[in-house]
């Protein structure tokens, strides 16, 4: 193994009410795929915004190379050769994906639109992924978007490169065009910081994993002499039990159903959910699942098909109308759709359910405050109090804000777009055992997920989506990630690693 | 941390205050003290009805116009066409209502930003103005009218600010305390997903610009009453007036932000401003580039504070933490 090309020394963060960080101190090697790990709001990411000059520590030093810095500059950082891949979008949204990727980059005086397309193409022809160089960013799905933010920083040769939760909106199969170009990057020697709340993934890419809790250094392990219960422990810093829950009781009947429903780049799609069932939608980056939610809720138009609810035909314009026939998203896109950022954690909560906590036209301060609490403690939502603004809060409690706010206004068919998306595995357990009980009170939830496990665990029965029509359905006796992923890919899956 | 944010701008009235009472014998007594709050009801009022537009996101330009229209409109219905005031007040308040929701229809149905939409609304109720006008100034208006301007409640108590702070009043509760008012604060702060969550964004936006005209056309007619006359030149001015108060007050270009007493102490400020300097004897032209620096001063001083204090609590924290 390499030598250290960066190390921190006592490093220490405070914001008002937390300690982010508090004397943390690691080295990185060159050369190796270093793996953070910690529960949501245990420092990780303000752990790389001080290496990437983003954010001013309060004490500690970093280290590159011989020079010792107290804090740097986003300029000096990058001219060290330290590329970031934010946990939270850092593209401009009125660029196209091309021009995002080169960005700032020395193209010379006129960058050439057709070298800077060319250029785009190849980089997501590596993930197999059709994206149009010249789309507006802002006209992407997430998982579209992150791979243009991936690019973007592969694109530039650093020295060390630094992921935030990349494969967070990913699914299994652009998460292995990831890795290799990740095993790329180590053969040239570029140091890999690397987080994820996937720990499978970490098993599959990194070399050594560092454990992190409430802003301290906890442990450094060799990945291949650790164990996935030993890195929970050291995590949550108790014994935490990972299992699904036991899912017997049998759905019900039908709520909800599709026949061939047409829009927004889906086509011919028909499906039924049940009472009391968790219908899990598997498909590709691209494949039209978030698209078909948005149909569903009527924030995009429906073309042609119909939509039943309990049997009678059903008009969808907005997502008021959604929620009237009592059907509740949560979006993929927590900062875009999902939360008010410059509101606080209370205030998002009840936003959904205003109605219902309020008396006549007023709403009923006791009730949200009721409300808020119940959803905080329910999620574990961190933070230092109710009036914090949520743009303060780290990205997994954000997700956990966005959650709140949609399971409180009380839908019986609950849409859920990559639900635990940057959610620690143990609020994760949380999560999975509130989805069984909601389905246990009759509640049925239709669940996209990019998350292998957490689709065949979760799942009662799984519709794959291929190229904007239904490629299949996958009974529980069915289920195995080899057959998701055949009739994700149109049949042309080849297992590998 | 939002404590000493607020103390700021209220800081900044209270040293103007003083700065006048220092330089002016005249400024600091009941009479001059109740005229600044006579003088700016009508600001505040139409300052009031801005706010919602702005909460929710969007820019009204068109509320000077909207103001000469009522008033002009009010004014001919009294004196030209004999009918009694308070059926010519209750139109007059309806085509406020009328205006603004056709503001907020166009930028509902044209899809672009409120601000662009207002810019050709102004032109349109300019022209309005001056056909009911006919060009002409109305004059001797009657004592019902002016007694919004000028009359006072059991003798003390001036009309226009009794008019003004209940318009306050409705305002905060609305603002503050309903849900519309949380739906408004939503969509100004991620329409998106306010929309995904349920919010009819159409609705609001019709809303928030119905009662924009509503206290728009109320401020038309303190105004009004209070000159006693009406023309169609009187009005325009005002929305730039009520928007700098509103960002001085702390309502946010973007949306999502901003309280009702923040835009009242702005308006007030901008008061104080133009009356101290008269009585100081500063003329005209100097009092506008005044106005403009303290304009640009409040927006740095609020920006520097949001910093300052930032490093300061952590400064704080990091002992308590250590
Ligand atoms: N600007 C800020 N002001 C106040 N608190 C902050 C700020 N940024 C981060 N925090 C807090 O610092 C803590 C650490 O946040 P950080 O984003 O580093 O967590 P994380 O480990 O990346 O979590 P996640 O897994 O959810 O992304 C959290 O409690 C968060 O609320
Ligand atoms: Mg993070």
């Amino acid at each position: 193994m390499g030598e250290t090309v960066l190390s921190l020394e006592g490093i220490t963060k405070v914001y008002p009410g937390v300690v982010a960080l508090k004397d943390f101190s690691l080295d990185f090697r060159q050369g190796e795929v270093h793996a953070i790990l910690g529960e949501n709001g245990a420092g990780k990411s303000t752990l790389i915004k001080i290496v990437a000059g983003a954010v001013e520590p309060n004490a500690g030093f970093i280290k590159i190379g011989d020079q010792s810095f107290a804090r740097l500059s986003p300029q000096q950082a990058r001219s060290l050769g330290i590329e970031v891949i934010y946990q939270e979008f850092n593209l401009m949204p009125s660029l196209s994906a091309a021009e995002n990727i080169c960005y700032g980059q020395k193209t010379g005086r006129f960058a050439s639109q057709r070298a800077m397309e060319r250029k785009a193409k190849a980089l997501f022809d590596e993930f197999e992924v059709a994206i149009d160089p010249r789309a507006l960013v802002r006209n992407l799905p997430a998982s579209q978007q992150q791979i243009v933010e991936i690019a973007k920083a592969v694109s530039r040769s650093a020295r060390i490169l630094i992921m935030d939760e990349p494969t967070a909106p990913l699914s299994i199969a652009e998460v292995e065009h990831l890795f290799k170009l990740i095993r790329k990057f180590r053969e040239l020697g570029t140091t890999i910081i690397y987080i994820s709340h996937r720990i499978d993934e970490l098993f599959a890419i990194s070399d050594r994993v560092t454990v992190m809790r409430d802003g301290r250094f906890v442990a450094t392990r060799e990945t291949e002499s650790t164990t996935r219960p030993e890195l929970i422990n050291l995590m949550v810093g108790r014994e935490l039990k990972e299992a699904y829950p036991e899912r017997t009781r049998a759905p019900g009947e039908t709520v909800l159903e599709l026949r061939g429903v047409t829009g927004n780049g889906d086509s011919d799609i028909s499906f039924e959910l049940r009472s009391g069932e968790i219908l899990g939608l598997a498909g590709l980056v691209g494949a039209g699942r978030t698209e078909l939610a948005k149909v569903i809720v009527g924030a995009a138009r429906l073309e042609s098909g119909r939509m039943l609810i309990d049997g009678r035909p059903v008009s969808i314009r907005s997502p008021r109308e959604a929620l009237s026939h009592g059907i509740g998203l949560i979006p993929e896109n927590r900062k875009e759709e999902g939360c008010f950022l410059e509101m606080d954690i209370g205030w998002n909560i009840s936003f959904a359910s205003l109605r219902n906590i309020s008396i006549g036209p007023i709403v009923g301060r006791k009730k949200e405050k009721a409300l808020a609490t119940g959803y905080r403690d329910l999620m574990r939502i961190k933070a230092p109090t109710l009036e914090q603004k949520v743009k303060l809060l780290s990205g997994g409690n954000q997700q956990k804000v966005v959650l709140s706010k949609t399971l409180a206004a009380k839908s019986r068919i609950l849409i859920f777009d990559e639900p635990t998306r940057g959610i620690d595995v143990g609020t994760r357990q949380d999560i999975y055992r509130l989805m069984d009980d909601l389905t246990r009170e009759g509640i049925s939830i239709l669940m996209i997920s990019s998350d292998m496990e957490e689709l065949l665990g979760m799942s009662d029965r799984i519709v794959v989506i291929a190229e904007g029509r239904v490629a299949g359905t996958l009974e529980r006796e069915g289920f195995s990630q080899r057959a998701v992923l055949e009739l994700a890919s149109g049949g042309s899956y080849k297992e590998t690693a | 941390m939002k404590q000493l944010k607020r103390y700021a701008i209220i800081l900044v009235l209270f040293g103007l205050i003083a700065l006048f009472s220092a330089l002016s014998p005249y400024f600091f007594t009941q009479q001059n003290l109740t005229n600044i709050f006579v003088q700016q009801s009508y600001v505040i009022i139409a300052a009031v009805g801005l706010s919602f537009v702005m909460i929710s996101g969007g820019m009204d330009l068109s509320i000077g116009y909207q103001i000469s229209a009522v008033g002009v409109t009010t004014a001919a219905l009294v004196k030209w066409a004999g009918l009694p005031f308070p059926t010519s007040l209750a139109i007059g308040m309806a085509m406020g209502v009328f205006l603004g929701a056709f503001n907020g229809w166009a930028s509902i149905t044209l899809k672009v930003h409120t601000l662009i939409v207002t810019l050709g609304t102004m032109t349109i109720f300019q022209g309005l103005s001056y056909i009911i006008s006919r060009q002409s100034v109305i004059l001797n208006l009657p004592p019902a009218f002016k007694f919004f301007g000028q009359g006072f409640l059991f003798d003390f108590l001036p009309f226009s600010v009794v008019l003004m702070a209940v318009s306050v009043g409705i305002g905060s509760f609305i603002l503050n305390f309903t849900w519309v008012g949380r739906q408004i604060y939503g969509v100004g702060s991620n329409e998106e997903a306010a929309r995904l969550s349920g919010v009819n964004v159409k609705a609001i936006r019709m809303l928030v610009f119905s009662i924009c005209g509503f206290f728009v056309a109320l401020s038309a007619i303190v105004l009004f009453g209070r000159s006693g006359s009406a023309s169609s030149s009187t009005g325009p001015g005002v929305e730039f007036t009520a928007m700098t108060a509103a960002i001085l007050g702390g309502v946010s270009f973007k949306g999502g932000e901003g309280k009702m007493w923040g835009l009242v102490t702005g308006v007030l400020i901008l008061g104080v401003l133009s009356n101290g300097m008269q009585l100081v004897g500063l003329n005209t032209y100097v009092q506008y580039i005044v106005k403009g620096f303290v304009l640009l001063l409040a927006v740095g001083f609020d920006l520097l504070q949001k910093e300052g204090l930032a490093k300061g609590a952590l400064r704080v924290s990091a002992k308590q933490a250590a």
